[in-house]
């Protein structure tokens, strides 16, 4: 299939820089097939910026970055209209959320407010200033940023905001022989700076559309939703996952497919993705906590204790 | 794709191994069941694995081997040219009586060609199995463990020598299942089936056999830590007399030079005996005492030959003309030679073989053109003989003296027999004047002095010490073995000549009705009886074994006038048992009843057990089928998928099959795992990648909704050769 082999192309890209995290490279591109953003979890200095700056060069797209500092303001998110004596007029000053793919940078730094405005533009992928709608270039993909490590002076994202992401990804320290080649290739120049695109931005938009049509089987649909139903029962969790979660779980596994170059989704494909889409979902009891349970855990749990459907499906 | 099986070269090597392991099962068949052709059976083996190897359809190789049968049954059997009329008139006649022998259950009917057909069917079951051991399941080891025990069991219990036999098992077994582990190792590691990693592994292995060969040979060899089990064995089992023992040694030529030990009963039948009276069937004789048991001197005396229906000469004289009677024997077991009734004419049977008969041992062993010949049906003429008391009387110890040097080896006696056993023989015939009182006395000796007849608990004698003084002195209980022995030793105590006789006493009697008896004989009825040399009259069968009355006719002759003593007694050969079973089933029959209602009660109530049984049977063969399920399924899934049309519905019928037997043969599918990563452990688990691929091809029909792509026809084989595996 055409598409596999372009987005394979843009994954290996992206592996000459980042090394050894082919998965999150995956994963990426899967949140940007199916319009969504993704949250990257992890410590500094593991590649977070390095990994969108490859993507960003990948399909040759334009890149932002927003370093969030307690002080930052919405508009210096979103943007800013400046009076122009000469004119008389309201000129709008895109802020840098106006980019193809936007660097969030430690997200839980800023205020809740600035961090509504980031969320709320993703969300409808557009920003209304002085009641003027702007549309964000198409493809939009922000991928943020958070420190686990840091809690002073942080505010964490709210659980409902954190369903606007569609995965969140632990990037992990790499192992000591990808580390050994990562400090090999940055001896002389950083490889990011090498990097070619080897997709156009209209070639991805139109991938963005076919992955709608990767076909979703009523007995997956039954998988997704019994997957979904289980977090709401489980013992351990207060809130479970919500239909937009089910949406975003379904839709992440169509660009899955497709990234393995099938035109229909399998319970492997739901199976891969269900731990990114539904851990940052699912709010956890505080005994959960006491009991070192964490929500990667349970979704495992729900996944081993769900009958994957073998059988065409009947309805009931 | 990783297929050493495809690789013709390693598997050709594969087969010549098996060929070389299936010709050691042949040799000593062929050898101890004297089948000669072992050449032409070896090429039939071979045959059968060219074909399976070049992967020949079995509607070629079928008709192949079938033609190969037929035309060895008329090389063999008729020697004439195969294509022509009369080799196809021989094959119908030939299968017509067959036919008929064996739908009216005439099993002695069949004949030889039958048989030879049913080895032939054996092979052909063979090859096919070791076949597939090799092909598919790519594991030789049970077939191989069980040729080391056939042949360590051969080498045991029968004539057979298996030396050099178990050591080119042992490498050839050792090279074969390296081999085959070999072949398992890369399939399931899917490794390509590269020469230099095949030399890697297969020169090392070579070279390994080879030198623990080598060494094996060349060690020093300790001797066996346990003594030889045969002796051990049959003592439990009944050395001589009867037994299931003795059969086997009378065939096989084991020796009776261990006496002693109990015995259990064996009714299977040796003979039927189609007679007017029922007769002491004489095998032969053996001279030599050990203190232990009975040996046969070997190199003495003369052998003749003698044809169909020529006047033999045994040591006895047949009786009165008058009296000639004529025994049919039907042979049940097979024996190297005839069995012969006292005062044996001639004998009679539809071959022509040469009757041998041995001075040394009395037997008549048959030869058909210099080899051994089994008979199965034959006529013996015989006239019982019959003494005179007066010439017995006669008989005088002064005689026993000038009998010629030949007799010595029936007065042999071994030095260490104990002195009193010597002193019993003196004291028991202290009142006779003639030698055959003196032997009757020594006859009837132990039915009057407490002797018991016993097949249980007979010891067997202990090193150093006498068989005959154990059972004289210290049991007083035994088995015909006891009384014949002892009776043989106290005689030639005496210098009286005397030898140890074995054979058969007259058997059942299964039929009185219209024409001559017929008697069964049973392994049962093999005996040991004692005949004695009358000086001046002849050699002379005597009976001392208590409860059995075979002893000679003795004429008690007119002129002597002489009242017989009391203890005369000439027991009658025992009344044939009139069968009472015809009168209890007229009895039967009038019971059942008049309604067909009474009849169905009587019915249940007379067969409750049967019925009851019947139902717990069934019902316990149906839960072991039910059990048993994933072992057999296969066997009727294949053909009903087979039969199936090639839709998509079909194969995911099947598909969803193939995870239940799956599951049946234990490989479960955790609730959570996914078809692919289940298709990937079978795989794994298999060694082989077609769970994998069925899989995919079920994915795009029940996920994709993509069901015109599958194709079934094509998947086919995969399913069924997964499938197949289950059972295994």
């Amino acid at each position: 299939m055409k598409a596999q082999e372009r987005l394979e192309q843009v994954i290996d890209n992206i592996e000459k820089v980042i090394i050894g995290k082919r998965n999150i490279a995956e994963l990426s591109i899967v949140a940007m097939l199916s319009h969504g953003h993704v949250l990257l979890e992890d410590v500094p200095g593991v590649g977070k910026t390095m990994l969108v700056r490859a993507l960003a060069k990948s399909v040759g797209a334009d890149f932002k970055r927003i370093q969030f500092t307690p002080d930052l303001l919405p508009s210096d998110v979103i943007g800013v209209s400046i009076y122009n004596p000469k004119d008389m007029e309201f000129h709008f000053r895109p802020g840098p959320i106006m980019g193809n793919i936007v660097l969030a940078d430690e997200i839980n730094r800023t205020s809740p407010k600035t961090q509504s405005s980031l969320l709320e533009a993703m969300e409808e992928a557009s920003v209304t200033i002085d009641g003027v709608t702007m549309q964000i270039p198409k493809p939009f993909f922000v991928m943020a940023t958070q420190n686990p490590i840091e809690y002073e002076g942080t505010y964490p994202l709210p659980e409902a905001q954190l369903d606007r992401f569609l995965l969140k990804i632990k990037m992990g320290y790499p192992s000591s022989k990808e580390e050994m080649e990562v400090l090999s290739r940055s001896q002389i120049s950083a490889p990011i700076e090498n990097l070619q695109s080897v997709i156009t931005l209209e070639e991805l938009i139109k991938l963005q559309e076919e992955v709608k049509l990767i076909k979703v089987d009523d007995t997956i649909r039954a998988y997704i939703v019994e997957l979904s139903r289980h977090t709401r029962t489980e013992p351990y969790v207060y809130l479970g996952v919500s239909p937009r979660g089910s949406i975003a779980l379904m839709k992440s596994s169509q660009a899955y497919a497709m990234l393995k170059g099938r035109d229909y989704v399998t319970p492997d494909d739901v199976q891969h993705l269900a731990k990114f889409v539904f851990s940052h979902r699912i709010m956890l009891r505080s005994e959960a906590r006491y009991d070192g349970v964490t929500a990667e855990e349970i979704v495992d749990r729900i996944l081993a204790k769900t009958r994957v459907p073998v059988q065409r499906y009947v309805g009931q | 794709m990783i297929n050493i099986r495809k690789n013709k070269v390693f598997m050709a090597v594969l087969y010549v191994l098996v060929f070389l392991l299936l010709a050691e099962w042949l040799t000593p068949v062929m050898s101890l069941t004297d089948t000669a052709h072992k050449s032409l059976f070896l090429i039939f083996i071979g045959l059968g694995l060219v074909m399976a190897l070049a992967k020949v359809p079995w509607w070629i190789s079928g008709p192949v081997k079938v033609l190969y049968v037929l035309w060895f049954i008329v090389y063999v059997y008729t020697g004439q040219a195969f294509f022509s009329n009369s080799s196809i008139v021989f094959l119908w006649s030939d299968f017509t009586a067959n036919f008929i022998a064996l739908t009216s259950q005439n099993w002695a009917e069949t004949t030889d060609v039958f048989r030879t057909v049913l080895f032939f069917a054996l092979l052909w079951m063979a090859v096919y199995l070791i076949h597939y051991w090799v092909s598919f399941r790519l594991s030789i080891f049970l077939f191989y463990l069980l040729t080391v025990v056939f042949i360590a069991v051969l080498d045991t219990f029968s004539p057979y020598t298996g030396d050099t036999a178990i050591i080119r098992i042992m490498v050839i077994g050792l090279m074969l299942a390296g081999l085959l582990h070999l072949a398992r190792w890369i399939e399931t590691h899917r490794i390509p089936a590269k020469i230099d990693k095949i030399a890697a592994y297969v020169i090392p292995l070579f070279l390994m056999v080879a030198a623990s060969t080598a060494i094996a040979l060349y060690l020093p060899k300790s001797g066996p830590i346990w003594p030889d089990p045969v002796p051990y064995i049959t003592s439990f089992s009944g050395e001589a007399g009867s037994g299931p023992g003795t059969i086997g040694r009378i065939g096989y030529g084991v020796d009776d030079s261990q006496l002693g030990g109990s015995f259990i009963g064996d009714d299977t039948p040796v003979f039927r005996a189609e007679v007017e009276d029922g007769q002491y069937w004489k095998v032969e004789s053996k001279d030599f005492y050990t203190t232990k048991g009975w040996r046969v001197t070997r190199n003495v005396g003369d052998k003749f030959v003698y044809n169909n229906e020529e006047q033999v000469d045994t040591d006895f004289t047949p009786g009165d003309p008058e009296q000639e009677a004529t025994a049919l024997l039907s042979m049940e077991q097979d024996f190297p030679f005839v069995l012969y009734p006292y005062g044996t004419k001639s004998f009679l049977m539809h071959e022509t073989p040469d009757y041998e008969y041995d001075t040394a041992d009395q037997r008549f062993d048959t030869f058909f053109e210099g080899d051994v010949f089994e008979p199965e049906l034959y006529e013996v003429k015989f006239s019982e003989p019959s003494f005179s008391l007066t010439a017995l009387r006669e008989t005088s110890v002064e005689d026993l003296e000038e009998l010629p040097s030949e007799f010595d080896r029936f007065v042999q006696l071994p030095e260490e027999l104990p002195q009193r056993v010597r002193d019993l023989a003196v004291e028991i015939t202290e009142g006779s004047d003639n030698v055959y009182d003196k032997t009757r006395a020594i006859e009837r000796y132990f039915s009057n002095n407490n002797f018991e007849y016993s097949q249980q608990d007979i010891p067997v004698p202990e090193e150093g010490q006498d068989y005959v003084d154990q059972f004289l002195f210290e049991t007083k209980r035994g088995y015909c073995d006891n009384f014949s022995t002892s009776m043989v030793v106290l005689l030639r105590s005496l210098d009286i000549p005397a030898r140890w006789v074995k054979g058969f006493n007259e058997g059942e009697l299964i039929r009185a009705s219209d024409g001559p008896d017929i008697y069964e004989i049973t392994n049962n009825n093999a005996h040991s009886w004692v005949e004695a040399y009358m000086p001046g009259v002849g050699w002379m069968l005597f009976e001392p074994t208590i409860g059995f009355t075979g002893a000679a006719d003795v004429n008690f002759d007119l002129e002597t006038g002489e009242t017989t003593p009391e203890d005369v007694e000439m027991p009658d050969r025992p009344d044939p048992l009139q069968p009472e079973e015809p009168e209890v089933d007229a009895a039967a029959a009038e019971i059942a009843g008049p309604t067909i209602r009474a009849r169905l009660n009587q019915f249940f109530t007379e067969n409750k057990a049967k019925i009851v049984w019947t139902i717990i049977g069934s019902a316990l063969l149906g839960a072991l089928l039910y059990k048993m399920r994933s072992k057999w399924m296969p066997k009727v899934l294949i053909p009903y998928y087979r039969s199936r049309n090639g839709s998509a519905q079909t194969f995911e019928k099947a598909y969803l099959r193939l995870l239940k037997q799956l599951d049946l043969y234990g490989i479960k599918r955790r609730d959570g795992q996914t078809l692919r990563s289940y298709a990937a452990y079978i795989d794994s688990f298999f060694g082989t990648h077609e769970m994998s691929r069925l899989t995919s091809a079920y994915e795009q029909s029940v996920y994709g909704g993509n069901s015109n792509s599958v194709e079934w026809h094509e998947l086919k084989e995969s399913w069924e050769n997964l499938i197949n595996r289950t059972s295994g």
